[in-house]
């Protein structure tokens, strides 16, 4: 039951999400997809680790899973980060940066 | 007949010049405008394949080395630049056309600026000079600044400032990874350099080689709206006029191509860069259409599904076989019509109701049938439902993927197809489907011909293109052919 009240408590957030105005029945529904989609993706793209190490995207494909399921809703969360900040989208263009530089300097041994 | 090559250029951008210059003349700047944004589709469509040399520089033999230097700079014309500047052209005419039959009195600058951005972005796709591309690039980022501000849509001016303040971060970037290519081959021909790197002149594992692709690949993030780029691109697209929105997204396409065909040619050897664009693609793909399903306002739904769609041609590109790369392109192709009539589409909603949040609207389809069945289609062809031409890019990309050993990315393109077919499907039962609230006033609004005229232009083309894809798929694959 833990579990269901987890995911009942999702739906009843998804209300400030959708703040101010009315929550209908077809943004729920649209939520929820989202909320699933985002998870599954995600796990499906960490399998791609495979091509490096099947033990590692096996280890990586199973912390993600449990840490995204255990912190539903991801949703509203992710919006916030994702919303018109100025500040945000240069944080993250600078996190950007990194990944990329990460990918250049190390990533060229592992492909 | 080369000579039309650079007039491809030249024309649209004389035309801005003349128009923002005599403006004042309201019934000539409207004929001008007119016959200008008719000759963009024929010039390409007219001229022949070939190469042209700016002030006549032919490319210059070293016979100690045997290696061949392109003193000019090169504008390449084949199959590729034909039907993605032809198809441009078009999309900017039937933008043109809709917006001088909107207003009595035309602006200039406005005119100026969508024209501008063409020439811009045919410079860039024509262009064999990395630092020619560039300046373009720069050019198109202002058209598209000001394109966006000159909307009279709430907030258009701080998105537009928001959208400058991070290319004052990409461009920069850019500029200093194409200077340490000059650094490091001594040339700006894109031709020239990747020769020199095929050859072994430059090594690949060099750190400033490696640095400058990090610093163009990052200048590429910005032009073509991936993460994390992807929230203020589709900011920009819902701060647009609905037709100036149809024409931004195709200039950040064609630009996205453009450059990373560029890339492609110059980093293939390094299997660094394709990991980065595929790593960019899924995580545009999974961000945009995630976020799309949580948004209330139409036109940001289709900001973030047309920034998850440029995803799937990162992908084809990323994957880099030949067949790869065909989808990757064609699929470009298609956003480019589809995501047009799209925003065209959901434009001529808000011009009828004067309402973009979906909770307000509701029983469309019984007040614009026309519409409504246009967008149906085209939502379905951006879902990737069979016979459109969604689905004939996306099943390519699914088997090039399964081709190349990547099962997971054949599912996640599935998944984000599904997901987009979901969003739409909850969009249009929204807004076309369930009864019309009481307070909505519809009776007296029309949606204007010129954009039905446009819909059922761009419709004719998703249709043709669904069921004869080889139209355009074999010059595609000749094309990518001679660049591997």
């Amino acid at each position: 039951m833990k579990l269901y009240d987890q995911i009942f408590n999702v739906v009843k957030q998804f209300k400030k999400l959708f703040s101010p105005g009315p929550v209908t029945n077809a943004d729920v529904s649209g939520s929820i997809t989202a909320e699933i989609f985002l998870i599954v993706s995600l796990v499906l793209a960490a399998l791609l680790l495979r091509h490096i190490s099947i033990l590692l995207a096996g280890f990586v494909t199973l912390i993600l899973a449990v840490v995204l399921i255990s912190n539903i809703p991801l949703i509203p969360k992710f919006r916030i980060e994702q919303e018109d900040s100025l500040e945000k989208m240069l944080f993250y263009a600078v996190v950007t940066l990194a990944i990329i530089v990460t990918f250049i300097y190390w990533g060229g041994n592992f492909v | 007949m080369n000579e039309l090559i650079p007039l491809m250029v030249i024309v649209p951008l004389m035309a801005a010049l003349l128009i923002s210059a005599f403006s004042k003349f309201n019934k000539a700047t409207k004929i001008f405008a007119f016959v200008v944004a008719l000759c963009l589709p024929i010039i390409p469509i007219a001229s022949h394949y070939g190469l042209h040399y700016f002030g006549g520089y032919a490319p210059i033999m070293d016979n100690v080395t045997n290696v061949m230097y392109h003193p000019a700079i090169t504008y390449s014309f084949t199959f590729l630049q034909q039907i993605f500047i032809a198809m441009l052209g078009l999309l900017t005419f039937l933008v043109v056309f809709i917006y001088l039959t909107k207003y009595k009195k035309v602006s200039g600058p406005y005119l100026f600026l969508l024209f501008l951005g063409t020439a811009a972005v045919t410079a860039m796709l024509l262009t064999d000079d990395i630092f020619h591309m560039f300046v373009f690039f720069e050019i198109l980022a202002l058209a598209q600044v000001g394109i966006v501000a000159a909307s009279s849509i709430d907030y258009s001016y701080e998105m537009a400032l928001k959208y400058m303040i991070l290319g004052s971060i990409g461009s920069p970037m850019m500029l200093l990874g194409i200077g340490f290519l000059l650094a490091l081959t001594g040339s700006v021909n894109v031709t020239d350099i990747a020769a020199a790197v095929h050859n072994g002149l430059v090594d690949a594992t060099s750190p400033v080689f490696l640095l400058s692709l990090g610093l163009i690949f990052f200048g590429w993030l910005y032009a073509s709206g991936l993460p994390p780029f992807h929230t203020i691109k589709s900011g920009i697209y819902s701060k647009a006029e609905p037709h100036g929105a149809a024409l931004l997204q195709s200039f950040t396409v064609v630009s996205m191509i453009s450059i990373v065909l560029i890339m492609f040619r110059i980093y293939s050897t390094l299997p660094i860069f394709e990991v980065l664009v595929v790593f960019f693609s899924i995580l545009a793909m999974i961000l945009g259409v995630s976020l799309a399903l949580t948004q209330t306002d139409f036109r940001r739904m289709i900001g973030f599904l047309a920034v998850g769609e440029l995803g799937f041609i990162g992908l084809g590109i990323g994957l880099g076989t030949q067949y790869a790369v065909t989808a990757g392109l064609f699929q470009a192709l298609n956003e480019i019509i589809i995501t047009a009539l799209l925003f065209i589409g959901f434009g001529a909603i808000v011009n009828a109701t004067d309402e973009v949040d979906t909770r307000k609207l509701g029983g469309l389809l019984a007040y614009h049938p026309k519409v409504s069945i246009m967008l149906l289609i085209a939502g379905l062809a951006m879902a990737g439902v069979p016979p459109l031409s969604g689905f004939q890019s996306k099943l390519m990309l699914v088997q090039a993927s399964l081709n190349c050993g990547f099962p997971e990315i054949s599912i996640l393109a599935i998944m984000v197809s599904i997901a987009t077919f979901v969003v739409f499907v909850k969009t249009y039962y929204t807004m076309f489907l369930k009864p019309k609230p009481r307070e909505l006033e519809l009776e007296k609004k029309e949606v204007p011909r010129t954009m039905i005229f446009a819909m059922g232009i761009l419709l004719i083309i998703v249709i043709l293109l669904g069921i004869f894809p080889d139209i355009v798929t074999a010059g595609i694959s000749n094309f990518v052919g001679g660049i591997l």
